[in-house]
C-alpha cells in the first residue's frame, strides 16, 4: 500500500498548458475552462487503454475536450438535440476572459483578443486550432467530429470576419472602445 | 492552360500549408503577378502571427494544484472499478494462477525457496510489461525519483543498472507486491519494443545464496538469483542465451556497485 501520490504523468503534464488555452478559447473563460481541463484529464485516465502508443497525445486530448465540453453544454441546456458547435451563434456571449497584462500588451494584440471573442464559437475554435496550435485541417476534422471541408469554410468566413474589423479599425490606438 | 481560378480556401490552405504541392505552386504564380492577393496573403500571414502572439502569453500561466493532480494517475479509488474490464485478463489469469497455487506458495514461500520468486516475477512482469502505456508507475525521465521512492519502500539501496549496451533502455519503474516484501521493478524495453523486467526484493536474514537459475513460467523466462542480502529476477520472453548475457551484465553492474567500483 502506497502512500507516495504519484508524479503527475510527464506527456500530460506537458500538454495541460495547450488545453487550458483551447478550454478558454472554448468556454471563454478562465475557472469553467479549468474545470473543462481537469475533467479532460480525468476521462483521459479512464480511457487511457485507447492511448495508442505513437499517436498524438494532444490531439487525442483535444478530441476528448471537445466532447467533454459538447456534452456539458448539451446537459445545461437540457436538449440532447442540439449536442454540435454547428450553428452556434451564442458561443459569443460567454467570452469574459480577462485581456491579460494589459500594460505590456499591444493594443493591437488586445483588439485581436477581443475580435476572436466575438466570432461564434465553432469558427473560434477553427481559427485558434489552425492558426495558433497549427495543427492540419484532418486533425481538426478530427477534433472536432466534422467535415475536412467544414473546416475550411469555418476558418475562411473566420479570417474574413476578423479581416473586416482590421480595416475598419483605423490603426490608432485611441481605438479601444469597440462599438458594436 | 490556367490554372484553376484561386478560391479564398486555397488562400487559407496556402497560408496554412495545407495545400497539394502542385496546387501552392499554381499559388505561388498568381502570387508573383499579383499584388492583391499577395497583399490578402501577408495580411492573413499577419493575422495568424498575432494571434499566437496574442494567446502564447497563456501558455506561461503557473498551473493551478487541481490541474496538476489531475495529471497524477488515479489512485485505487472509485476510480478503480471504472478500470476494471482493461484489468479483467490479468486479475483472472492472476486468480486462477493465485488459487491453484496457493497452498505450495505459503508452504515454498515459508521455507524460503525461490521457486515462487520466480514465479512471481514471471506473473508480474507478464502483467506489467504487456501495459503498452502504463508499465511503470515512475518513468525514467525520473530515475532519481524513482530509485530514492523504491529504496525507502524497499528499505534497501537499488539501483536500476544500464542495460544500453544490450540494447535496452530503461523505461522507468515501480513498487510491486511481492509474496509477503515489497518489490522494485524496473521496466526496460529494446528498439523492438520487448521489455525486459528486472525485479529486486530484500531477502530475510539467513537466506542461504542461490546461483543462477533459470525457469519457464507461463511462456516468460526468468532469470533468478539470491546474494545475502537481496532476491534478483530478470523475466523476459527473450531466448535464453539473450537472457543469460543480460542476467551477467546485471549481476556485474550490482556486485560492482556492491564493492564500490564504478560502474563501467
Amino acid at each position: 500500500m502506497s502512500t507516495e501520490p504519484s508524479l503527475p504523468h510527464p506527456e500530460l503534464l506537458a500538454a495541460i498548458p495547450r488545453l487550458r488555452r483551447y478550454a478558454r478559447v472554448l468556454t471563454g473563460e478562465t475557472t469553467r475552462a479549468d474545470d473543462l481541463v481537469q475533467e479532460t484529464l480525468a476521462r483521459a485516465w479512464e480511457k487511457r487503454r485507447l492511448w495508442a502508443a505513437g499517436t498524438d497525445l494532444r490531439a487525442w486530448l483535444f478530441t476528448i475536450m471537445h466532447n467533454v465540453f459538447v456534452n456539458q453544454r448539451a446537459l445545461a441546456r437540457r436538449d440532447a438535440q442540439n449536442v454540435s458547435l454547428d450553428g452556434d451563434e451564442d458561443g459569443n456571449a460567454a467570452w469574459q476572459i480577462p485581456v491579460r497584462a494589459m500594460q505590456q500588451t499591444r493594443v493591437e494584440l488586445m483588439e485581436i483578443l477581443r475580435e476572436v471573442g466575438r466570432l461564434p464559437v465553432d469558427q473560434r475554435v477553427v481559427l485558434v486550432l489552425a492558426a495558433v496550435e497549427e495543427m492540419r485541417y484532418e486533425e481538426i476534422a478530427a477534433v472536432l467530429s466534422i467535415p475536412v471541408g467544414t473546416v475550411m469554410s469555418r476558418l475562411s468566413r473566420a479570417r474574413e470576419k476578423l479581416r473586416r474589423v482590421a480595416q475598419a479599425t483605423p490603426t490608432e490606438p485611441s481605438t479601444l472602445k469597440i462599438v458594436k | 492552360m490556367n490554372p484553376l481560378p484561386l478560391t479564398d480556401a486555397d488562400l487559407n490552405a496556402y497560408v496554412d500549408g495545407a495545400l497539394a504541392p502542385a496546387r501552392a505552386a499554381e499559388v505561388e504564380q498568381v502570387l508573383a503577378k499579383d499584388a492583391a492577393i499577395t497583399a490578402r496573403v501577408a495580411e492573413m500571414r499577419q493575422q495568424n502571427s498575432a494571434l499566437r502572439e496574442a494567446l502564447d502569453p497563456w501558455l506561461a500561466d503557473p498551473i493551478p494544484p487541481a490541474l496538476l493532480d489531475a495529471a497524477r494517475m488515479p489512485q485505487a479509488s472509485a476510480r478503480w472499478r471504472r478500470f476494471a474490464p482493461y484489468f479483467a485478463a490479468a486479475a483472472t489469469l492472476l486468480l486462477g494462477v493465485a488459487s491453484g497455487w496457493y497452498l505450495r506458495d505459503v508452504t515454498l514461500e515459508r521455507g524460503g525457496t525461490p521457486t515462487t520468486f520466480a514465479r512471481q516475477a514471471a506473473l508480474t512482469h507478464a502483467l506489467y510489461a504487456g501495459d503498452i502505456n502504463r508499465p511503470v508507475e515512475i518513468w525514467a525521465a525520473e530515475e532519481k525519483r524513482l530509485v530514492t521512492w523504491l529504496s525507502r519502500r524497499l528499505g534497501l539501496a537499488v539501483h536500476a543498472p544500464d542495460l544500453n549496451g544490450a540494447g535496452f533502455a530503461l523505461v522507468g519503474g515501480r513498487l510491486v507486491a511481492g509474496n509477503e516484501r515489497p518489490t522494485a521493478l524496473f521496466m526496460y524495453e529494446n528498439a523492438d519494443k520487448q521489455r525486459l523486467s528486472l525485479q529486486v526484493r530484500k531477502q530475510p536474514p539467513g537466506t542461504s545464496e542461490v546461483a543462477f537459475r533459470y525457469a519457464i513460467e507461463d511462456g516468460v523466462g526468468v532469470y533468478y538469483w539470491i546474494d545475502d542480502a537481496c532476491a534478483y529476477a530478470l523475466s523476459g520472453q527473450l531466448d535464453r542465451a539473450q537472457m543469460l548475457t543480460i542476467g551477467r551484465a546485471v549481476y556485474a553492474q550490482l556486485a560492482a556497485a556492491e564493492t564500490g567500483t564504478p560502474l563501467k
